[in-house]
C-alpha cells in the first residue's frame, strides 16, 4: 500500500509536468491544426535558459523566493519570446499551405532549436542548481514528499485552473475558442486572428518553460536532446484526452502520469514505453478521438 | 519521341548505372544507401503521399525486413535467398494485423499511433525478446547472396543489386499509376466524400497502401541488411522514421522525381557536409523550414488537378 500511494504522488507529479507540456500542444493544435513538433524542445531550451538565469544572477548554493520567481519569469519570458518568433517565421508563411508543410517545418524548427541549444550549452548533460529549491521533504504516513514535488503540484494545479478560467470565462479567451471554432468566422467578427495565435503562443510557450524548469529541479540531469522524449510523452497525453481539448490535456497528462509511475512501480522500467503506447492505441481504438474529443468530420 | 522528363530521366538513369566506376568505396556505400531508401521513401510515399495517410513510423517495417533476414540467416542458418520472401511478407502481414484495427482513425491520432508502433518495435529489439535480436548492440555476421557457387559479396555487387531493388520499386510505383488502385488513390485524394460515395472503400484502399508500402520497405530493409552485414535497433527508430516522412514531404509528395531528390536532399547532403558536424543539423532545420516556406508542396511537386493523360479518351 505505501507504495502504492508513492506512485500515486510520483504519478501525480510527473502527470502535471506531462499536462503543462500537452496544453501547449493542445491549444496550438485547437487554433491552428499544427502539431507543434518544435513544443518539446522548448521545454528542454527552457531548462538550460533556467540554468544560466540562476548561474548568473545568483552566487551557487543561494535559495530564495526571489531566485526562483525570478528564474521562473525570465526563462518563461524568454522562452515565449522564442516561441512567438517561431510562430512568424516557421509557421505564419504556412498557414495557408497542405497541412503536412506545416508540420515538416515543425521538425525543422525543432532541429533548430535542438542544435541551437548543443551549440550553446554544449553537448553534455548538465546538471540543474541543486539548491534551486529547498532540499525539504516530508514522511507523511510512510511515503515521502519533496519540496520540489510540493511545488510542482501547486503551481501546476493553480496554473492549469487559472488557464480555464482564463479561456472561458475572458474576453480573450472566447476570442481564442472562437478562433479554434472557425478561424474566417471569427475574423468577420472583428477578431485579430494574428494576434490571437500569438497569445496562443505565448501561453503554451510559457506553461513548456514552467514544466523544462520542474523537470529540471525534480530529475537534476538536463541534456539538450532530453525535449523530445518529454515532449513525445506530452503530446501522447494531449492525444489521450483528445488534441486540442483543454481539460483533455490535463486528465491526459495526469492520467499518463499515473499510468507510467504504476508500470515502473510494479510491472517493469524496460517496457515503460510500451505500456504507454498500448493504452493510447487501447484507448483510441475504442475513443478514436481521444477521451473527452468530440466527435469532427474530417477531410484528410 | 523523347520529352524533356524522359531525357533527364535517361541521363539520371545512366548516372546510376556508371557512378561504381568513378567513385571509391565510401562513396559507394553512400550510393548504394542511398539507392535502398529511395525504395524506403518511394514505400513512404505510397502511404503517405497517395493514400494521404499520416504514417510517421515507417522505419518500423523496414527494420521488420532486415530483422527477418538478419534472425532468419544468423539465428536459423537460412541462405539470404531464402529470407527474401519472407522477410516481404512478415512486414506486409504485421501491417495489415496493427494497421487494421485503427486505419479509421482521424490523420493526427494516426500519426501518433503509427510512431507509438515504432517505440514499440524498438522497445522489443532492445530488450532482446526470446533471444532472437540481440539487444541493443544488434545481430553481426549476415551473409551475402550465393548464387551456383558465385558469391555476391563485394560493395559493387551490393550496389547493383540495389539498383536492381529501385528499378523494381519504380516499375511498381508507375504500374500503380496506370492500376485500378492508382486511379482509385488519385480520386481519394482529389476528394474523399465524393469517392466513397462513389464506391470507394476508404478504407480498403488504405490499407492496400499500407501493406503494398510495407512489403516494399521489407525488401528494403533485407537489402540493407545484407548491405551492412548487421543490424542494430537505432538504424530503424523514430528519427529515421521522421526522415523518410519528411523525404517526402521535402521532395514532394505522390511524385517520382520529388521522393528521389527529397532522399539526396535529406540523406546525400548530410553526408557530403559531414565535416560540419555540429551546426550541420541547424543549417539542416533551416534548410527545412525555407523549402516549406518557398515550395510547401515539396521541391517537384506533382501536378494534381490535371486529369491525367492515360485517363483521357484517344490520348496516345
Amino acid at each position: 500500500m505505501d507504495i502504492f500511494l508513492q506512485q500515486m504522488v510520483n504519478g501525480l507529479t510527473i502527470g502535471s509536468l506531462y499536462a503543462l507540456v500537452a496544453l501547449g500542444y493542445t491549444m496550438v493544435y485547437g487554433v491552428m491544426r499544427l502539431i507543434n513538433f518544435a513544443h518539446g524542445d522548448l521545454v528542454a531550451f527552457s531548462a538550460f535558459v533556467g540554468l544560466s538565469v540562476y548561474g548568473s544572477l545568483f552566487s551557487e548554493g543561494t535559495t530564495s523566493l526571489l531566485a526562483v520567481v525570478s528564474v521562473f519569469l525570465l526563462s518563461a519570458l524568454v522562452v515565449a519570446f522564442v516561441g512567438v518568433l517561431l510562430e512568424r517565421l516557421a509557421y505564419r508563411p504556412l498557414r495557408t499551405a497542405p497541412r503536412l508543410s506545416a508540420v515538416v517545418s515543425a521538425l525543422g524548427a525543432g532541429l533548430v532549436i535542438q542544435n541551437s541549444v548543443m551549440l550553446i550549452w554544449g553537448p553534455n548533460m548538465k546538471i540543474f542548481p541543486t539548491d534551486f529549491f529547498p532540499s525539504t521533504l516530508w514522511s507523511v504516513g510512510g511515503i515521502v514528499i519533496t519540496f520540489t514535488q510540493v511545488m510542482i503540484l501547486s503551481l501546476s494545479s493553480v496554473l492549469m485552473v487559472g488557464l480555464y478560467f482564463f479561456i472561458n470565462q475572458t474576453k480573450i479567451g472566447t476570442a481564442i475558442r472562437a478562433v479554434a471554432i472557425d478561424q474566417d468566422a471569427a475574423k468577420l467578427m472583428g477578431i485579430n486572428v494574428n494576434r490571437i495565435v500569438m497569445i496562443i503562443f505565448i501561453i503554451g510557450s510559457a506553461l513548456g518553460a514552467v514544466a523544462g524548469l520542474f523537470i529540471g529541479a525534480y530529475y537534476r540531469g538536463i541534456t539538450f536532446d532530453m525535449g523530445w522524449m518529454y515532449g513525445l510523452n506530452a503530446f501522447v497525453a494531449a492525444i489521450m484526452g483528445g488534441i486540442g481539448n483543454i481539460p483533455g490535456a490535463m486528465l491526459g497528462g495526469l492520467l499518463l502520469g499515473l499510468f507510467n509511475a504504476m508500470i515502473t512501480g510494479y510491472i517493469s522500467t524496460q517496457w515503460a514505453e510500451t505500456f504507454t503506447f498500448v493504452l493510447l492505441i487501447v484507448i483510441l481504438v475504442f475513443r478514436p478521438t481521444g477521451i473527452l474529443g468530440e466527435k469532427v468530420a474530417e477531410k484528410v | 519521341m523523347m520529352n524533356k522528363t524522359g531525357l533527364i530521366a535517361l541521363l539520371l538513369l545512366g548516372f546510376a548505372g556508371l557512378y561504381p566506376l568513378f567513385v571509391d568505396s565510401a562513396w559507394l556505400a553512400v550510393g548504394t544507401t542511398f539507392l535502398v531508401f529511395a525504395c524506403v521513401a518511394f514505400s513512404q510515399d505510397i502511404i503517405l503521399g497517395r493514400a494521404g495517410v499520416f504514417h510517421m513510423g515507417h522505419a518500423m517495417f523496414f527494420g521488420l525486413g532486415a530483422y527477418t533476414t538478419a534472425i532468419l540467416n544468423v539465428q536459423f542458418g537460412w541462405a539470404i535467398l531464402a529470407t527474401w520472401i519472407p522477410s516481404v511478407v512478415i512486414p506486409m502481414a504485421c501491417a495489415f494485423a496493427l494497421v487494421a484495427p485503427i486505419i479509421h482513425l482521424r490523420g493526427d491520432y494516426l500519426l501518433v499511433a503509427t510512431i507509438g508502433f515504432n517505440i514499440i518495435f524498438i522497445q522489443i529489439l532492445e530488450n532482446d525478446v526470446f533471444g532472437l535480436t540481440g539487444g541493443p548492440n544488434g545481430l553481426f555476421g549476415i551473409d551475402v547472396v550465393h548464387v551456383f557457387g558465385y558469391d555476391f559479396s563485394s560493395q559493387i555487387h551490393m550496389y547493383y543489386m540495389a539498383f536492381i531493388l529501385l528499378g523494381i520499386t519504380l516499375f511498381i510505383m508507375r504500374s500503380l499509376d496506370r492500376s485500378k488502385f492508382g486511379r482509385a488513390m488519385f480520386y481519394i485524394h482529389k476528394d474523399d466524400i465524393a469517392a466513397q460515395s462513389m464506391g470507394i472503400s476508404l478504407r480498403y484502399y488504405k490499407l492496400y497502401a499500407f501493406i503494398l508500402g510495407a512489403g516494399i520497405a521489407g525488401a528494403a530493409g533485407s537489402m540493407f541488411s545484407v548491405q551492412y552485414s548487421a543490424v542494430s535497433p537505432e538504424a530503424f527508430n523514430v528519427t529515421q522514421s521522421i526522415m523518410f516522412f519528411t523525404i517526402v514531404l521535402v521532395g514532394g509528395s505522390a511524385s517520382l522525381p520529388g521522393v528521389l531528390i527529397g532522399t539526396f536532399v535529406m540523406f546525400v547532403l548530410p553526408e557530403v557536409f559531414r565535416e560540419f558536424e555540429t551546426a550541420r543539423y541547424l543549417v539542416f532545420g533551416v534548410a527545412m523550414i525555407l523549402t516549406m516556406i518557398l515550395r510547401p508542396r515539396g521541391i517537384w511537386p506533382v501536378k494534381f488537378g490535371n486529369i491525367p493523360s492515360f485517363l483521357k479518351k484517344g490520348a496516345k
